[in-house]
């Protein structure tokens, strides 16, 4: 029985009079893959974005009910968002490292939560960060070199990279593949298969066959609505809801 | 199903694929009928007829392995789908087995004479009428989608073997009484046990429907008759 | 009409749309090339000067003093006799009218080019030396072909005797042209042989200096707050249409300004380059702030939520990675709000720096004059003198402002390759 890392409950999200998001209730387990699956505009991407409290920069956006990690509501206003962020690491849809060098896109989140003081501890953490995201070896001799000069599949392990390096519990993935080639998404895919010995990920995606591959639990999301939530198996083999069914053997629109 | 895939090609394609099913499944049954009639009659004449049937039906059975393997690979089938699909794949190898046991029984009727015993002709009729009308079942609860259906013709395999029981009887009875009998007997003894096998690839044909229907298997062994030991 | 008619209906357009648009591109680049011509034909003679070969006699009897006298000793000392006597040499004379117009051959500072040269080494009492002696601006300008010569004697700045001087000097080859030292270090003057832009010059660096320090922070600081920090509403909408509004202000409303509030009622130094900047600082803000705004708008979200996503605070975000990023635009930006600013007039006449200024100002507190100012003053002059020095500070003030054009491209190009 794994231990649920983050729980919401009866989550509301209103972006000024519109609804978003209506009555959510999903437990996301610790060290496990879950996916987020549903049709365009249903609130999938919003609801990762409260998790790390990304929707706070949009100012008519609006919360209601609550989301918990290892028991304590994020939402709360004594709780520090800059320090959430730093447990809680996104990954986007298009891969947008800074314009900077390799070397400064990883070293940057670690030393702004103070986490290398010394120029070999930063060493030390740049070089692990890459080595987990299976990027180490192809860019161990150009670390100078800007981060916006590697392909697209490695822009993309390189951003998985600087989510990693200021140590979360919690990796959020909006798309993370739909910008890239299959060669690059396989590269991915492996990846999230042994992040998820370590990180609780959750995986947002289009792609349902992406989803049937990498995770164990699964979430269909319409209209702002958790419509049904399951082990993955069960979900793409044998739905309880129609409305699932319908969605993943395109009986949709 | 109430609504269609957005892809039409899709819907087509899985319809085409039920559709080349339920023909091999007619086919099949007109087979067996056909068969029995020829074995209940020892009718000579109709055993060219049947025998080249078959070759229908096993083009049927490469018609839909092309249709299934198309489908997988074009569409990636999820759920209700994948059941439809895979449960197309195993369905059609019990038709054909079925196909070819009737085939063997229809062979089996050039060398059997004409005279053979009334009880052991409507014992193995019977046996053979219980059959047809399991096949015709399991084949309605297809195109049907009716669990309930083919949940039946699943417990009534028992019957079938029950029924088994008595023909072989009637056989090894046939075959004690005179020791000149025992070619047509050694015939009469495989027609028994090919009905009984076609038996099980109708049961089989059963789970898988209803393995398709609600997406679980069904519980507990199957029910079993008398054994025969032969 | 069918289709070939209307492709080559649609080819014929197209071609002679390139022929009007190479067309428009040759008309603008003649007249670039006139206006070049023009000035460089009319200002590169002011980068010369004519000079007479003289021999100066530093008789002791006149000078009174030694050898190795200080420094102090010799700026006392009197060069006159010296230097009246050494041009009185260079050509036989009858009478007092004749010697005036030999001397008047010389520049009025002759006597402190001797001294400068006594000063440089101070051992050369008793010595016959040949000096490269600055003309007058009529030996200038006749020398360099601008004076008509065959015009009768009283519609002539220079009289025949004048004249039969300087064809002897030509036939002995005792003058020459010299590189124009002096235009370049020394300040306005009547005299258009001494006049130079050196005051201008450092007048125009001390007010751009100002107008830099004062117009890049406020404008840089101003923009991130009202495109990251500011909320959206009346208020912020109400201050962009303001600022966008000034840029398009009349520069010599600003000179109104400066005169009104700077010089009445701060009472801060006339025609000063600190003025001066202050006052090209006001209209160089929204000239940065607007090029600075555009390229922060322009840095995409994704940077932001990147940064934001790794644990950055917003001020990290915006500071650390959209500023850099925006900084190409900034910069290039400034760059040609300060060529604007260097080349501003009107203002300045404004706030005094017409006046007639001849030291070379030693701190931002010292009256001067501005580039663009002094050829405003120079065009005005009646000398012939002054025309060459007018373009010739033309093409000064041009070669800045292409430069700094150039360094804007330069920097912009740099730092987009790196930032792709």
């Amino acid at each position: 029985m794994k231990h649920v890392k983050i729980k919401s409950k009866n989550l509301n999200v209103f972006y000024g009079e519109k609804q978003a998001l209506f009555d959510v209730n999903l437990d996301l387990n610790e060290k496990e893959v879950t996916a987020l699956i549903g049709p365009s505009g249903c609130g999938k991407s919003t609801f990762i974005r409260c998790i790390n409290r990304m929707n706070d920069v949009i100012d008519i956006c609006k919360i209601s009910g609550t989301i918990e990690m290892d028991g304590v509501d994020i939402n709360n206003k004594n709780l520090d968002v800059v320090s959430l962020r730093e447990r809680v690491g996104m990954v986007f849809q298009k891969p947008n490292p800074f314009p900077k060098s390799i070397y400064d896109n990883i070293s940057y989140g670690p030393k702004i939560h103070g986490k290398g003081e010394t120029k070999s501890e930063l060493d030390a953490i740049v070089e692990n960060s890459l080595k987990k995201a299976a990027l180490w070896e192809e860019v161990k001799d150009r670390l100078d070199e800007p981060g916006t000069s590697l392909s697209g599949g490695q822009q993309q392990r390189l951003c998985i990279a600087r989510a990693i390096s200021v140590n979360p519990e919690v990796i959020l993935m909006d798309e993370p593949c739909s910008a890239l080639d299959p060669i690059a998404t396989a590269k991915i895919e492996e990846l999230i298969d042994e992040l998820k010995e370590t990180y609780t990920i959750v995986i947002v995606t289009h792609s349902m066959a992406q989803a049937v591959r990498v995770s164990q639990k699964t979430g269909f999301f319409h209209l702002g609505k958790l419509i049904e939530v399951g082990k993955t198996e069960k979900i793409f083999k044998n739905p309880d809801n129609k409305m699932t069914q319908d969605y993943i053997t395109g009986r949709f629109g | 199903m109430s609504n269609e895939h957005t892809v039409k090609s899709y819907e087509e394609e899985l319809q085409h694929l039920t559709d080349s099913l339920i023909q091999m499944g007619s086919l099949t049954e007109t087979q067996l009928n056909d068969s029995m009639d020829a074995v209940i009659k020892v009718d000579k004449e109709s055993i060219d007829k049947i025998i080249q049937s078959d070759e229908k039906i096993n083009k049927f059975r490469s018609k839909i392995d092309t249709q299934i393997m198309t489908l997988l690979v074009k569409r990636a089938p999820m759920a209700i789908d994948l059941r439809e699909t895979i449960s197309a794949l195993k369905i059609s190898q019990d038709l054909e087995r079925i196909g070819d046991l009737s085939k063997s029984n229809a062979k089996k009727v050039k060398p059997l004479p004409l005279d053979l015993p009334e009880e052991l002709l409507s014992n193995l009729k019977r046996l053979g009428d219980l059959v047809t009308k399991q096949l015709n079942d399991v084949l309605d609860s297809y195109v049907n989608k009716n669990y309930d259906k083919a949940k039946e013709v699943w417990k009534k395999d028992e019957q079938v073997d029950d029924l088994t029981f008595i023909a072989m009887n009637s056989v090894i009875d046939f075959l004690s009484k005179d020791k000149k009998n025992l070619d047509f007997s050694t015939h009469l003894i495989f027609v028994t046990k090919n009905l009984e096998r076609a038996g099980d690839h109708i049961t089989n044909i059963a789970e898988i429907i209803c393995y398709l229907i609600k997406g679980e298997y069904l519980k507990g062994h199957r029910p079993k008759g008398k054994e025969t030991e032969v | 009409m069918t289709k070939e008619q209307r492709l080559i209906k649609r080819h014929r357009a197209e071609k002679r749309f390139q022929f009007y648009g190479l067309l428009s591109i040759f008309i603008a680049l003649l007249f670039v090339l006139v206006l070049v011509s023009n000035i460089f034909s009319k200002g590169s003679s002011a980068f010369m000067k004519t000079v007479i070969k003289t021999e100066v006699f530093y008789d002791q009897e006149l000078l009174e003093i030694e050898n190795g006298a200080s420094r102090d000793d010799i700026i006392s000392t009197d060069f006159f006799d010296v230097t009246i006597e050494s041009l009185l040499e260079v050509f036989p004379t009858n009478g007092l009218e004749e010697e005036k117009q030999l001397i008047n051959l010389f520049s009025t500072d002759v006597e402190l080019e001797i001294k400068s040269v006594f000063l440089k080494n101070n051992n050369i009492i008793g010595q016959k030396i040949i000096l490269e002696l600055t003309a007058s601006d009529d030996i200038d300008q006749l020398h360099k072909g601008n004076y008509p010569r065959d015009l009768p004697e009283e519609r002539r700045r220079i009289s025949d005797f004048q004249l039969k001087i300087f064809d002897q000097l030509v036939e002995d080859g005792k003058i020459k042209k010299n590189f124009n030292n002096y235009y370049f270090t020394k300040g306005d003057s009547r005299d258009p042989e001494l006049a130079g832009i050196g005051g201008a010059l450092v007048g125009s660096l001390y007010s751009i200096l100002i107008c830099l320090i004062l117009s890049f922070p406020i404008a840089v600081l101003a923009s991130i707050y009202l495109e990251e920090f500011a909320p959206k509403n009346k208020i912020t909408e109400f201050i962009e249409i303001n600022i966008n509004n000034l840029a398009a202000v009349p520069s010599i409303v600003y000179g109104l300004l400066a005169l009104q509030i700077l010089l009445s009622t701060i009472h801060l130094p006339r025609s000063t380059p600190l003025v001066a900047g202050i006052t090209l600082a006001l209209m160089t803000l929204p000239r940065i702030i607007i090029p600075c705004r555009a390229s922060l708008k322009a840095v995409p979200p994704s940077i932001r939520e990147g940064a934001l996503a790794v644990g950055a605070s917003k001020f990290q975000s915006v500071f650390h990675h959209v500023v850099p990023l925006a900084l190409p635009g900034t910069l290039s930006g400034t760059i040609i709000g300060l060529a604007q600013a260097l080349g501003e007039t009107a203002p300045l006449i404004l706030i005094g720096m017409v006046a007639f200024v001849v030291d070379i100002p030693a701190s931002p507190i010292d009256p001067s004059a501005s580039l663009p100012v002094q050829v405003y003053l120079w065009s005005e002059s009646a000398e012939r003198g002054f025309v060459e020095k007018t373009s010739a500070t033309i093409m000064i003030l041009l070669s800045f402002l292409i430069v700094m054009n150039f360094l804007a491209v330069y920097l912009r190009q740099k730092f987009e390759k790196r930032w792709n």
